[in-house]
C-alpha cells in the first residue's frame, strides 16, 4: 500500500515537483540534497513503514486532532471581492482557538481562506505564494487568480487519497477584474461568483444570497459579508471569535472590519436575541 | 490491539508574553500508563538566546524533534552569525512539524520568545504544525484544567481586531509567574499526569533566561 | 416460529442475562463514547499481625486521568470487626461491601452471635461469582472472630485467597514490593502499621493511579480503630490568591428594577388565587 502511494502518476507531476521545490526552499535550504535531483517525495514527506497507510492514517488523525471548523465566504460584485470568516478552531468539541487567521494574505492582489485542516491550507497556501512569487520573477507580470488557483488545485491533486484537508477560496484582482476559485483537497476547482465554505456554510449561504447584489456598493457588500459571518457564528458551534472582512480592488486588498462576535451581537440587537427569553419574568 | 509507533508521556506546559519578559513553563514528570518513568526529564528546550520550545506529548518524538531544531538553528547561526529570531524558528518548527505531515511528531508545542521589539511573544501549535501567535497559551495533559485559569485571568484582546490593539497580557512579570504559579499546582491536584516539579523560564531582555523550579506534588 | 399461530407466553430463562453486556461491549466497538466511572486506581493492601489486622488504603479516586476525589474512603465497614477495602470500579466496590454488610447485620440480629470473617467472604465471593466478573470489585477483606485474625482477598470473578498479608489495586506492585521485603511473623501493632504505612506510600508515590493519604483500620479482638489520615505526605506546595477582578470587568447591559412584595402584602395576595398566579410566573 505504502509503495503504491509513492507511484501515484500526478506525484512525478512537473508542477507537483516545482511545488515541492519550492517547498523546500520554504525549509531554508537545509534540504539541499533534494534541491539538486527532483527526490522522490518520500524524502521530503516520510511516510511511516506500515502495511495499511489507510487506517494508520485515521488512527493519526484521532491522536492529534488537528484543528478544524470554519466559516468563511467570498463573493465578487461590482466593486472587487469581498472575503469575510470567522476566527475559531475546533479539536473535537475543544475550542482550541478565538484568534485564528483564516485569510491568507498569499501576495498583495491575492488572498486565500482556511477551512478544514489548519496546518494543511496554512502550508500550502504559504507554498503558494512562494510559486506565485516565482511566477513573477520569471514571466515579469503578476499572476492571475486563475493561474495561482490552479497551481494550488495542482498541489491538491498530486497529494489527493493522502488525507490531507483544506476547503479553500483564492480571490484575487487580475487584469480580466475581480475572480474567485474555489479550491479543495480533492483537486475540485470551481470559477464563480458566490462561495461559503465550512461547517457554517450553509448558515452564511442563507444571507448571502437573500442579500446579494452585483451592483451593490461597498459599504452594503461589506456588511453583507459581515453579517452573514455573523449569523453563522451564532448559529453554528464550532464557527466563533471574530468576524474579518476583506475587500479586493483592482489596488489590492485591504482589511475593513475585525469584530468580535460579542460586539456584532449587541450591535445587531442591543435588546438581546429574538430567539431568547429575555424579557420574560 | 495493533502496535502504534506513539505513547503518551503526560505532562503540561505553559508559555505567558508580556511586555519585557516571556514565561515558559512545564511540569518535569514523565510517565507512561499509571507509571512514572521518571520525576525529572525537562520538556524545555532552550533552543538559542532568544527562544524556548516546550514540547508535551510522546518523549520519543520530543527528543528527536529537540534533536533537529537544534540543529538547524545552529546551523543558522553559523550561515548567519546571529541567533534566529523567534518568529523566524516559530515558522521553522511549524515547517519541521509539518514535513512529517503523513507521520506527525506526536508532540503538542509551544515556541516562546522575545520579539524584535522586546515583547513576550507566544506562538501555539497542532502536531502538525499549524500555528498562532497568541499571548499565552497551554499544551499537554493538563491543558483542559490549565487553559480555563489563563483565559480567565489574563485574556488579551485578538489580533484580529480593528482597530488593532497590544495582544499581549497586561499583568506584570511577578504576577504572571505567580499565576503560573497557581495554574501548576491546580493542575497537580486534578491531573495525575502533571506533577513532581515544575520549572519555570523567565527570559527578560535585560537578564536573559533565568530558571527557577518549583516543587509540586509527588503522588 | 411466529407463523405458527399459537400463543407461547415469554418465559424469562432462569439465572442472569448478561445480553446488555454483550451489546455495550457491541456498542463500544463501535466507537460508542461510554461514560467514565470513578474508579479507584488504588493501592489497597492488609496484613495480620501478633494481635489482629491492619488494612491500609490510599485516598484518591479517578476518571481516567483525572483526579475524582481527592480523600476519599476505601476502608469500608462490613461488620464492628470485619472492615473491607475495595479497589475497582467505586460504585460497585461500596455497593458490593453495602449489600453485604447489611446481610451480615441482619444475620446478627438473627443470632446474637457476632458476625465472622469467613461468613462475610463467602457472601461476597458467591455474589461476585454470579455476576462474572461484571462487578468489577477487588477486595481486601480483614477482621478478628471468635477464631483469630483473619485476612482474605476477593477478585472481581469472585475467586479468594487466605494470606498474611495481601495487596490489591493497580499499586498492589508497589505495595506488594514493601511487604514482601518486610513482613514477618507475629509483628507488634506498631510494626505492623508502620509496614502497612510504608506499603501504601509506595503506592502514592510510585502509582499514578494512587495518591493523597493514608487511611490505616486496625482490627483486634478488642474492636476495630479506624484512623483516617494517618499519614499525609501531600501538602500543597503553593498557594496564593488571584487577584480580584475589578468592579466594571463584567459589563451591565442593562438592568431591571423588581419590587419585592412586603411580607404583608404576600399573605394578601396568597389569599387571592389569580394573583398568586402572575405573582408566580417566572416562566
Amino acid at each position: 500500500m505504502a509503495s503504491t502511494r509513492l507511484n501515484v502518476p500526478g506525484l512525478d507531476g512537473r508542477c507537483a515537483g516545482a511545488s515541492r521545490a519550492a517547498a523546500t526552499l520554504a525549509l531554508g535550504g537545509a534540504d539541499l540534497a533534494s534541491l539538486a535531483g527532483g527526490s522522490p517525495v518520500a524524502s521530503e514527506f516520510p511516510l511511516p513503514a506500515v502495511q495499511d497507510l489507510d487506517r494508520f492514517e485515521n488512527n493519526v488523525q484521532e491522536l492529534v486532532k488537528p484543528e478544524h471548523g470554519t466559516t468563511t465566504l467570498g463573493f465578487i460584485f461590482r466593486d472587487g471581492v469581498i472575503i469575510a470568516v470567522d476566527s475559531r478552531a475546533s479539536q473535537g468539541s475543544y475550542v482550541s482557538s478565538q484568534t485564528v487567521k483564516k485569510v491568507i494574505e498569499i501576495n498583495p492582489y491575492l488572498v486565500g481562506t482556511m477551512a478544514g485542516g489548519a496546518a494543511d491550507c496554512a502550508f500550502w497556501q504559504r507554498n503558494l505564494g512562494m510559486q506565485c512569487r516565482m511566477f513573477e520573477l520569471k514571466n515579469k507580470k503578476r499572476i492571475t487568480v486563475c493561474a495561482a488557483s490552479k497551481m494550488l488545485a495542482n498541489t491538491m491533486y498530486s497529494y489527493k487519497g493522502m488525507g490531507l484537508s483544506m476547503g479553500s477560496m483564492i480571490g484575487g484582482w487580475d487584469p480580466s477584474g475581480p475572480a474567485i476559485y474555489y479550491v479543495d483537497s480533492d483537486g475540485q476547482r470551481t470559477k464563480g461568483t458566490i462561495f461559503s465554505v465550512g461547517s457554517g456554510s450553509l448558515y452564511a449561504y442563507g444571507v448571502l444570497d437573500q442579500g446579494y447584489k452585483w451592483d451593490m456598493d461597498v459599504d452594503t457588500a461589506v456588511e453583507l459579508g459581515q453579517r452573514a459571518i455573523y449569523h453563522a457564528q451564532f448559529r453554528d458551534a464550532v464557527s466563533g471569535g471574530t468576524c474579518s472582512v476583506y475587500h479586493i480592488t483592482k489596488d489590492g486588498w485591504t482589511k475593513i472590519r475585525g469584530n468580535n462576535h460579542y460586539d456584532m451581537h449587541y450591535q445587531y440587537y442591543p435588546g438581546g436575541h429574538p430567539t431568547a427569553a429575555n424579557d420574560v419574568i | 490491539m495493533s502496535w502504534s509507533p506513539y505513547d503518551l508521556n503526560g505532562g503540561t506546559c505553559i508559555a505567558i508574553g508580556g511586555e519585557g519578559y516571556c514565561i515558559v513553563a512545564a511540569s518535569t514528570r514523565l510517565s507512561t500508563g499509571f507509571s512514572i518513568l521518571t520525576a525529572d526529564k525537562s520538556m524545555i528546550l532552550p533552543v538559542n538566546s532568544k527562544c524556548l520550545i516546550a514540547s508535551a506529548g510522546f518523549d520519543g518524538d520530543r527528543s528527536q524533534l529537540h534533536k533537529v531544531l537544534t540543529f538547524r538553528s545552529e546551523n543558522y547561526e553559523h550561515f548567519h552569525k546571529k541567533p534566529m529570531s523567534c518568529p523566524a524558528m516559530a515558522q521553522m518548527l511549524g515547517n519541521t512539524l509539518y514535513y512529517k505531515r503523513f507521520f506527525p511528531y506526536y508532540t503538542f508545542n509551544l515556541c516562546a520568545g522575545l520579539d524584535d521589539q522586546g515583547l513576550g511573544c507566544v506562538y501555539t501549535y497542532d502536531a502538525i504544525g499549524s500555528h498562532e501567535r497568541v499571548g499565552y497559551s497551554c499544551q499537554g495533559s493538563g491543558k483542559d484544567l490549565v487553559q480555563p485559569v489563563l483565559d480567565n485571568q489574563l485574556k488579551a484582546p485578538s489580533i484580529l481586531e480593528l482597530p488593532p490593539k497590544v495582544a499581549v497580557t497586561s499583568l506584570s512579570k511577578d504576577e504572571a509567574i505567580e499565576t503560573v504559579k497557581i495554574a501548576f499546582s491546580a493542575a497537580s491536584e486534578r491531573d495525575i499526569y502533571t506533577g513532581d516539579a515544575v520549572e519555570i523560564f523567565v527570559m527578560t531582555p535585560e537578564h536573559g533566561v533565568q530558571k527557577e523550579i518549583l516543587p509540586l506534588r509527588r503522588d | 416460529m411466529a407463523s405458527s399461530g399459537c400463543l407461547v407466553s415469554e418465559q424469562k430463562p432462569n439465572g442472569f442475562d448478561f445480553d446488555l453486556c454483550k451489546r455495550n461491549a457491541w456498542l463500544e466497538k463501535q466507537g460508542l463514547q461510554t461514560l467514565k466511572p470513578w474508579s479507584t486506581g488504588t493501592t489497597i493492601c492488609g496484613v495480620v499481625y501478633k494481635d489482629g489486622v491492619v488494612l491500609g488504603a490510599d485516598t484518591r479516586s479517578t476518571a481516567g486521568e483525572t483526579v475524582a476525589d481527592k480523600n476519599c474512603e476505601k476502608i469500608h465497614y462490613m461488620a464492628p470487626n470485619i472492615y473491607c477495602c475495595g479497589a475497582g470500579t467505586a460504585a460497585d466496590t461500596e455497593n458490593v461491601t453495602g449489600m453485604i454488610s447489611s446481610q451480615l447485620e441482619l444475620h446478627r440480629f438473627r443470632t446474637n452471635r457476632e458476625s465472622r470473617v469467613v461468613t462475610s467472604l463467602t457472601l461476597l465471593k458467591s455474589h461476585l461469582f454470579r455476576y462474572q466478573g461484571y462487578i468489577s470489585a477487588a477486595l481486601v477483606l480483614g477482621g478478628v472472630d471468635c477464631k483469630g485474625p483473619h485476612l482474605f482477598t476477593v477478585f472481581p470473578h469472585g475467586s479468594t485467597d487466605a494470606l498474611p498479608f495481601c495487596t490489591m489495586g493497580s499499586g498492589s506492585l508497589n505495595a506488594m514490593a514493601v511487604y514482601e521485603s518486610g513482613y514477618k511473623e507475629d509483628m507488634s501493632k506498631a510494626e505492623a502499621m508502620e509496614l502497612t504505612k510504608r506499603a501504601i506510600r509506595a503506592g502514592i508515590f510510585n502509582d499514578l493511579g494512587s495518591g493523597s493519604n493514608v487511611d490505616l483500620c486496625v482490627i483486634t479482638s478488642e474492636g476495630a480503630e479506624y484512623l483516617r489520615n494517618v499519614d499525609m505526605p501531600n501538602p500543597r506546595t503553593f498557594t496564593a490568591v488571584p487577584k480580584p477582578f475589578a468592579r466594571g470587568t463584567t459589563p451591565v447591559l442593562k438592568s431591571k428594577e423588581l419590587r419585592v412584595p412586603s411580607l404583608e402584602s404576600r399573605v394578601t395576595i396568597e389569599s387571592q388565587e389569580g394573583d398568586v398566579a402572575t405573582a408566580m410566573d417566572t416562566t
